[in-house]
């Protein structure tokens, strides 16, 4: 198990390798210069002179060469530091410490949520198939899988902000310092993106709980005449669960994507926030950590992905 | 020299930002202009009158204040620098600095107030300003406001060191000399009488640091919130997330200010500010989305209002080469395409307001009801088709090319302006789309011929505009415009200090534009403030343009 989870480890390198060199090439090739971001005309500088759009490149290191700033950037993450913003000069390390338990409360609240609605969902509409129960689920899902998260935020606080005249916190407020204040920052963006990830969960589990209800071990177990709720929960259930982990853990990466527009539609101080905003103000570094912070996050989800195959089911053993 | 009491110093500044009045847009004008008098009195406790009574403030709002409580605001408060000077976000930073003088919030902006300086001497041949500073002032660490932070604040914006990039450099050309007399006096000597100095002295980045703190930071605060004499105080930052600001107990007006904190909220998109103020979340936004503005209209609890701002959206055309080389192809754009179609066109987007050169909330704007029956405010079609066969053009014209930024003005006002050029002119054009970021490089560089853009400047008089923008040569005129008529009476314009006089050559310099344009001005933006009618003293339903930032005479009237 060990030598599987090195091996992992090791193949993971050049992958992260990968993510940077693109995220750091894409972010200098694409139009957008920082500093016309920075020194608009709102600021009264748009137009700076030769001379001075040097001094201000010095001064963000952007005057060196690409492979310089590429090895000064990852010098900066192997320290921990992550650099400093160019909009804000905030150190970014910072920043994503304290948005990131909110992102990361949405994307496990929302998977929470997606288990909770999509997986009895999915065995009932499977062990019920072709009643009008599993018609109107899979309606239901059809529906769910339809509907983009960030239009679905939109209807949310639509109707929050006009029929309840609420809406969610504006600024952070963490876990540890006021639940009930976290719990309203970050109840709506899980319920919305849990719905669709629910969709898709409800799915796989029908699909998969069909399989299973046909195999030969499911008959067994009739034949020895267990009750439906054994069958189903000793039987069906843990072996539909394989693919829905896999897909819950390939969604994780969809999740983070999707956390960006829905955090933008209600909006949530997390960091789909700050990413648009970094792309926005053309903040490469901050883009740049953050996409690195994605990159990383989805490796290790994979890999647990993967762990956790081998303690579901006992036949497979990594070695 | 005579010297200006409070009051007559008010009246003079008043003659040039008071003259708004007259000409305020059509909606937001309310009465005459008013020049605010004597302090209304306010519930205040003996400390605080003798505090002030040997320098008392001069901004008090109607009604009776309340003290106490948090004060919440929804707007972007991101910004790349602390240094005002340095393109830093004042509308943030400016409630904990002051400058010499300031528009005054309790008359709608209607006139210039004293501010660190107490009064002010103008010379005869009004060349010499002769600052008389308050003497009670201390920063935020305690130290004491004199005339030498005068002097180094302003040497570093005239006379930057090397590194630094001064956007207000430009506006300050005309000072020739800065001196400080004693440490309660500054003097400012110009070149030649200018009657808007005082206006440029009331930019909400034209404030005061201490030299102690300039020197500190090596002439540099891009990093630093170096300690104001604002009425709050920094407490808190959390980036791109909320700025916490306290209450100053030793600010200079013992009187002010009322509420205790004021914590700006980062909220990047119109809409969720506006839903900020609908829902409580947050008491007021400097401009929220035009939708959410209409539903704050429905509300009993909610007050709002549509403010001039100085920024525009425009046309911008090269006069370098081909057609739009010819006055006449480019006045034939700007009679032929109609302001009020691409205003309905961008209506969702924000609200444009129809305007001529000088922006509405200037004194010397024209008014909306001159301005119905001006050509080129109604669109002349068959002049305009005059003018290209004139040019040479009866013909049809060579395909050109509209550069514009992604987003709404590449969506929306970039085809309103190909369909009616090429339906009423028989223009062609053709769109591309770049980077917003991109845009001023092009500008630079001159690779366009039509451009929509935005491009605003923090003085609305004509003045500064003028000579960055369409004077021949100047700092900031990419299209290469030349037009020696209004050369000439910029000149005048300048140096012109009698209100009627320059009206006058203001309206000429105007009609000069019309006839030769440079450019086609789409139109000024109108700003969308919308607050919590608990919110009192910064009388934002009685402002005749939009400012953001200080608001020390806020109360709350919970």
């Amino acid at each position: 198990m060990h030598q599987y989870i090195l091996q992992r480890l090791l193949i993971a390198i050049p992958t992260v390798f990968g993510v940077t060199v693109l995220i750091f090439l894409a972010m200098r090739v694409i139009p957008g210069d920082p500093l016309q971001t920075i020194y608009t005309e709102s600021t009264g500088a748009y137009i700076l002179s030769e001379e001075e759009l040097a001094e201000v490149r010095a001064s963000l290191g952007l005057d060196k060469p690409l492979w310089q700033q590429y090895l000064s950037w990852m010098g900066q993450v192997f320290r921990g530091e992550m650099g400093y913003s160019f909009w804000t000069k905030d150190p970014i390390s910072q920043m994503i410490l304290r948005r990131g338990p909110i992102s990361a409360q949405i994307a496990f609240f929302a998977v929470v949520l997606s288990w909770l609605f999509g997986v009895p969902i999915g065995l009932l509409s499977a062990w019920f198939r072709n009643s009008w129960a599993d018609q109107v689920s899979r309606a239901g899902i059809t529906l769910f899988l339809a509907v983009p998260s960030f239009w679905l935020g939109l209807l949310i606080i639509l109707f929050t902000v006009l029929v309840l005249t609420w809406r969610p916190p504006l600024t952070i407020i963490q876990f540890w310092e006021d639940p009930g204040g976290n719990f309203a920052i970050v109840a709506l963006p899980s319920i919305t993106l849990g719905l669709g990830l629910g969709a898709a969960t409800a799915r796989m589990a029908r699909s998969a709980a069909l399989e299973a209800l046909f195999d030969d071990y499911v008959r067994t177990a009739r034949a020895k005449g267990l009750g439906n709720s054994l069958i189903i929960w000793r039987h069906v259930f843990k072996n539909a669960m394989l693919p829905v982990i896999t897909s819950t853990g390939l969604a994780l990466g969809g999740l983070l994507g999707g956390t960006v527009s829905v955090e933008k539609a209600f909006p949530v101080p997390g960091l789909g926030s700050l990413m648009v905003q970094g792309m926005q103000e053309r903040d490469w570094m901050m883009i740049q950590n953050l996409v690195l912070v994605y990159g990383l996050i989805y490796v290790f989800v994979n890999l647990l992905v993967d762990l956790s195959y081998g303690m579901l089911d006992p036949r497979i053993r990594y070695s | 020299m005579p010297r200006l009491n409070r009051r007559r110093f008010l009246q003079l500044a008043g003659a040039g930002a008071g003259l708004a009045v007259l000409a305020a847009c059509a909606e937001a004008a309310p009465d005459a202009p008013a020049v605010v008098d004597e302090p209304t009195p306010v519930p205040m406790s003996e400390a605080d009158v003798a505090a002030s009574a040997d320098d008392p403030g001069l901004m008090r709002p109607p009604g009776t204040p309340k003290r106490g409580g948090h004060l919440k605001t929804a707007f972007g408060v991101t910004m790349a620098s602390f240094d005002a000077h340095q393109g830093g976000g004042t509308h943030v930073l400016s409630h904990m600095y002051n400058n010499l003088v300031r528009n005054n919030l309790v008359d709608g902006l209607r006139t210039v107030a004293p501010d660190l300086a107490r009064s002010v001497d103008v010379s005869d041949d009004g060349k010499t300003y002769t600052f008389n500073l308050r003497s009670v002032v201390k920063y935020h660490n305690g130290a004491d406001f004199t005339s030498t932070d005068v002097l180094a604040t302003f040497n570093r914006i005239m006379d930057p060191p090397q590194g630094m990039i001064s956007p207000l450099k430009a506006e300050f050309s005309f000072v020739e000399d800065l001196t400080a007399p004693d440490a309660g006096t500054a003097v400012f000597h110009l070149s030649a009488p200018r009657s808007y100095f005082l206006n440029v002295l009331t930019a909400t980045n034209a404030y005061i640091y201490s030299e102690a703190s300039l020197q500190e930071n090596d002439f540099d605060l891009r990093d630093t919130i170096a300690p104001g004499t604002g009425a709050f105080k920094f407490v808190e930052h959390q980036p791109a997330e909320r700025w916490l600001l306290e209450r100053n107990p030793d600010y200079w007006d013992a009187e002010l200010p009322y509420i205790d904190q004021l914590e700006l909220l980062h909220v990047p998109a119109w809409s969720d500010r506006g839903t900020a103020v609908l829902t409580g979340q947050a008491d007021m936004s400097w401009n929220v989305a035009f939708e959410t503005w209409q539903e704050g209209s429905n509300r009993d609890d909610i007050d709002n209002k549509l403010l001039p701002n100085f920024g525009a959206y425009w046309l911008f055309m090269n006069n370098a080469s081909g057609p739009l080389a010819d006055a006449r192809v480019r006045k034939a754009i700007h009679l032929g395409v109609s302001k009020q179609n691409l205003k309905a066109a961008f209506g969702t987007q924000e609200v444009i307001n129809i305007t001529r050169w000088v922006p509405q909330g200037d004194p010397y704007a024209t008014s909306p009801a001159d301005l119905a029956s001006m050509p080129g405010y109604r669109e002349d079609i068959a002049e305009a088709k005059r003018l290209l066969a004139e040019a040479g053009y009866g013909d049809g014209v060579p395909e050109l090319e509209i550069l514009a930024a992604s987003g709404p003005q590449a969506e929306l006002l970039a085809p309103a302006v190909q369909d009616m050029l090429n339906r009423d002119l028989g223009i062609p054009t053709k769109i591309r789309i770049i980077e917003r970021a991109s845009l001023g490089t092009e500008q630079q560089q001159g690779t366009y011929q039509l451009m929509v853009h935005t491009r605003g400047h923090g003085v609305s008089d004509i003045s500064p505009r003028g000579n960055l923008w369409w004077r021949t040569g100047g700092s900031q005129n990419f299209g290469g415009y030349s037009e020696p008529r209004f050369d000439a009476l910029l000149d005048q314009i300048d140096d012109e200090t009698d209100v009627p006089t320059r009206q006058g050559q203001i309206n000429e310099a105007q009609d000069v534009l019309d006839d030769n344009p440079p450019e086609y001005l789409i139109g000024y933006t109108y700003h969308l403030p919308m607050w919590n009618s608990k919110v009192k003293g910064i009388e934002l339903h009685d402002r005749i343009f939009a400012e953001w930032g200080r608001m020390e005479t806020v109360w709350i009237d919970s």
